[in-house]
């Protein structure tokens, strides 16, 4: 990548101030006008000294990954950091507290483990903080201020942000931080820089816009939001919370519904009720919360009823890992459920695509009369990326409803599968719907004929939703035509999918990508041509089984090469690479 | 002539029928309960009910679970909603949020509300959603063919008590009583006319209101709760009766060998409603708060 390109590290433990620090960080890497992808991990206890860090890529071109490698490591707690002094690359830095409080034994510096190539910079973090302020909290802001003084970054840019971050406590703890901020960068101005990392200046848009900083689960918010969403209904779960408690400032505020509902079963029930009654209605769970709700889909999918339910998946089975990430309720969300109910399922590969599925979902939901599943995982739901606003609201208002015809055919037999509806309250629309097999008119009937004429227009109308105006469904990247290796990807690995696929087109191997963002119905035809182009498709994701592989290999009867991997953390760029080259020489010796 | 020798001619007494106007509520799909279920004494009552408030049919919704008594949103020319075993009430909760102005009537059997359903009634009760639940407890399943429920008495011999009922059944009306539904009251399907009344009084509340209807299940019952039994049984509260005193409608629901038919319990708290209007009020108020990414 030309440009600026280069990831900071922070690791300390919780109480450190670690993940205030990365927070600072990117926070004015955005102002500035850099593109920011950031991902922090913490700890599942909300106390105790577990380890945090605080990852920040920040690049003037677009990114879409972390990187495996961090140019720049900073330790706030050198136990935490010194299994991570190996993920800083040969001349890049590693920056530590040279006087910290304790009597660390013997190897327990993080000095002792860096190795010849890394450049080391021991500040005494502590101390400066106590003369510059009187007490040694403010350690992790000396820390960020030496830091961005030794790469020559705006120290008012940091101010600004450290002002942001603290507007809501007095004005002293704001001024304590700065002065922090101060003393740190200064302590940087006299130092030698030996690394070879350099920040050079932000690109600006030429049509001046600004981007915005965003998580996952943020952008699902404003694509609701921007969407008119009506009624929201949720009970809390990782990663998917912080989803409702921003709902429940921004809904009140313009005239929609939160509640927080007594378990997952009741969400999406009055999820589906609301929808019912015409509402666009949402609600967002995690795996557990969606094997509560599957029997409800179901219902969704057999009264024909649009509902939105955003699920960010975290490390299972069962209460698993609740704090790491993983992608392994892929199966679930498409197939959950008792009977054949196809429901839409979408799988957001970034920040951006968090806002725009979540927002269409609720088109979709109403155009074909579907509970819609739009899936992320805790990865995507908590990383930053900046992302610039759209000027106008993309998403098309509510579609009108009301009944045809002199007697109501709510579930009329029609060409495309998608029938009239009427929502109460509209006259000439009475009607009851069920979960019972019905006929046109939604009277029960457990007639075979009928039964399989409603279950081909349930499954007929969801078909041209693979190819819906405004939404990317499937997509393809890099070079067109054949290729050796074709690497297919859903969710928030295919970020790292792509960062790998670049490298190894850098290394002269014929690869290309695709993502699936359209998980149910598969955009078929787009995966066969695909299939047809590559030699082999390798599918990196973040399972124990390969979910998606099974799926596409199932679904087109073709092989694929598995990658799984369930370790609870993102997929590695250079774990895609590595496997992308032993199938590369692999397809060249079987070619000789 | 004597009245009752006068012929009666079918024509006229349809006509008769058609006349008084609360038929127009009912769908043209006849009823598949058994001839003799009490379950026939809802369908007429709610008719009578929504005649009586003179609510029109498209601005009422009818949310039902599963079960025999569930069937009820088929019979009626309301909206309706046959949901699933035990989710009638955040369905209904849902349809509320979403449109005030419907009048939304929650319906189940004993099983659906107090065995898979039991997790929902207590937070429709205390967020008093302004709705209407009425549940019709015959103590058994019926739709399933006859096993026990929460609410069968002890002894009962079912398909799957065969050696007798030992589970100590619950009280409703206890429970939401002490769950703060804002109105509680019980009907009886052997009495129609109280049961059309109280149907059109607990509609008319403000606020969660619910409705414990006797009724038996002719096919599946023939020992406990029979007509026979029931019509013996039921008594009225007494007179000089507080409905809104707590602690005496709690000692009214204790008695469950004759249970008495009324208005056990009715406060005026504010509704779901009324609580998310005051947010909104109170939100509108405050200054934004950071973290909008
Ligand atoms: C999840 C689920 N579990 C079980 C059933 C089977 N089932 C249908 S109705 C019913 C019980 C009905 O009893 P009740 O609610 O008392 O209604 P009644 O038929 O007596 O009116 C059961 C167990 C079901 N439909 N769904
Ligand atoms: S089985 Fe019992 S409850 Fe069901 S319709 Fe027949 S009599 Fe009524
Ligand atoms: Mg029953």
């Amino acid at each position: 990548m030309n440009g600026t390109d280069v990831q900071f590290a922070i690791c300390g433990s919780a109480g450190d101030g670690t993940i205030a620090a990365g927070d600072i960080l990117k926070r004015t890497m955005a102002l500035m006008g850099y593109k920011v992808i950031a991902f922090d991990i913490y700890p599942a206890e909300i106390r105790g000294f577990g380890k945090c860090i605080s990852r920040v890529r920040v690049t003037t071109e677009q990114a879409y990954s972390l990187k495996h490698q961090s140019d720049v490591l900073m330790s706030l707690n050198d136990a935490h950091a010194i299994p991570h002094v190996g993920e800083v690359r040969d001349f890049g830095a590693v920056i530590y507290d040279n006087a910290p409080i304790a009597r660390l034994p013997e190897g327990g510096h993080v000095s002792a483990h860096i190795r010849p190539m890394q450049l080391p910079y021991g500040v005494s973090f502590r101390s400066i903080s106590d003369r510059a302020t009187g007490n040694a909290r403010g350690r992790n802001i000396v820390a960020l201020g030496y830091l961005a003084g030794l790469y020559g970054m705006p120290a008012e840019a940091f101010h600004q942000t450290i002002a942001n971050k603290f507007a809501t406590k007095p004005q002293a703890v704001t001024d304590a931080n700065v002065r922090a901020f101060e003393a740190g960068y200064e302590a940087a101005i006299g130092t030698f820089k030996l690394d070879d990392v350099v920040m050079g200046s932000p690109l600006h848009r030429a049509d001046g816009a600004r981007a915005v900083m965003m998580t996952g689960n943020g952008a699902v918010v404003r694509g609701l939001m921007d969407a008119g969403i009506d009624c929201y209904f949720g009970y809390p779960i990782t990663p998917a919370t912080t989803i409702m408690e921003r709902l429940a400032v921004e809904m009140p505020r313009r005239g929609g519904r939160m509640l927080q509902t007594e378990d997952e079963i009741s969400a999406i029930a009055a999820t589906i009720g609301a929808g019912y009654a015409g509402a666009r209605s949402a609600t967002a769970t995690s795996g557990p919360g969606l094997a509560l709700m599957a029997e409800m889909l179901g219902l969704g999918v057999m009264a024909e009823v649009p509902s939105v339910v955003i699920v960010s998946q975290r490390g299972g089975p069962s209460t698993g890992m609740p704090t790491k990430t993983e992608q392994s309720d892929l199966n679930m969300a498409v197939f959950g459920g008792a009977g054949d109910a196809r429901r839409i399922v979408l799988a957001p590969t970034n920040v951006e695509g968090c806002y725009r599925c979540a927002g269409l979902a609720f088109e979709l939901a109403e155009k074909f009369q579907t509970p819609v599943i739009v899936l992320l995982d805790l990865y995507l739901s908590n990383r930053y990326e900046t992302v610039i606003p759209p000027k106008e609201n993309p998403f098309e208002p509510k579609q009108a409803t009301g009944p045809q015809g002199p007697v109501f055919r709510r579930f009329e037999l029609t060409e495309s599968g998608v029938s009239p509806r009427a929502v109460p309250g509209q006259a000439g629309g009475v009607h009851t719907i069920t979960g019972l097999e019905h006929n046109e008119l939604g009277r029960p009937s457990d007639q075979p004929d009928n039964h399989v004429a409603m279950s081909a227009k349930r499954y007929r109308k969801l078909e041209p939703a693979t190819r819906y105006p405004g939404l990317t469904t499937i997509k393809r990247f890099g070079a067109a035509g054949k290729v050796d290796i074709g690497i297919l990807g859903w969710g928030s690995t295919f970020g790292e999918i792509l960062e790998a696929m670049f490298e190894a087109e850098n290394e002269g191997i014929s690869c290309s990508a695709m993502k699936v963002v359209m998980l149910s119905p598969l955009p078929v035809d787009e995966l066969e041509a695909f299939f047809a182009d590559c030699r082999v498709v390798l599918v990196p994701e973040l399972n124990h089984e390969g979910q998606l592989a099974t799926l596409v290999s199932g679904t087109l009867g073709r092989p694929v090469v598995r990658l799984p991997r369930a370790t609870g953390a993102p997929m590695r760029v250079d774990e895609i690479l590595a496997e992308v080259r032993r199938l590369a020489a692999e397809t060249a010796a079987a070619a000789e | 002539m004597n009245e009752l020798l006068k012929p009666v001619y079918l024509e006229e007494k349809l006509e008769e029928i058609r006349a008084d106007g609360h038929q127009d509520y009912r769908s043209r799909s006849l009823p598949t309960w058994c001839p003799g279920c009490g379950y026939f004494s809802m369908a007429e009552g709610f008719t009578l009910a929504l005649k009586k408030l003179g609510r029109s049919a498209e601005e009422v919704v009818v949310v039902s679970g599963i079960g025999c008594a569930s069937r009820f949103p088929f019979f009626v020319n309301t909206y309706g909603f046959h949901t699933l075993h035990g989710r009638t009430l955040p369905v209904a909760t849902g349809v509320k949020q979403a449109n005030d102005a419907l009048t939304v009537v929650a319906v189940g059997g004993d099983g659906d509300a107090f065995a898979i359903g039991g997790g929902h009634i207590p937070h429709a009760a205390r967020r008093n959603v302004d709705i209407t639940y009425l549940v019709f407890d015959n103590g058994i399943y019926g739709l399933t063919k006859g096993q026990t429920s929460p609410t069968s008495v002890l002894g009962f011999r079912t398909s799957t008590s065969p050696y007798e009922n030992g589970d100590e059944p619950l009280n409703p009306l206890m429970m939401l009583l002490a769950y703060r539904a804002s109105w509680v009251g019980q009907a009886y399907a052997g009495h129609p006319h109280h049961l059309a009344d109280m149907i059109a009084e607990a509609i008319a509340h403000r606020g969660f209101s619910y409705l414990h209807i006797l009724s038996p299940c002719v096919t599946f019952d023939k020992t406990t709760r029979t007509y026979r039994n029931l019509n013996m049984q039921v008594r009225d509260l007494p007179s000089g009766y507080d409905r809104t005193d707590l602690a005496a409608a709690m000692g009214e629901a204790m008695k469950v060998d004759h249970p008495a038919l009324g208005v056990f319990y009715e406060e005026s708290r504010p509704t779901l409603a009324d609580v998310m209007d005051e947010t909104a009020r109170k939100a509108g108020l405050s200054p934004v708060p950071a973290g909008g990414e």
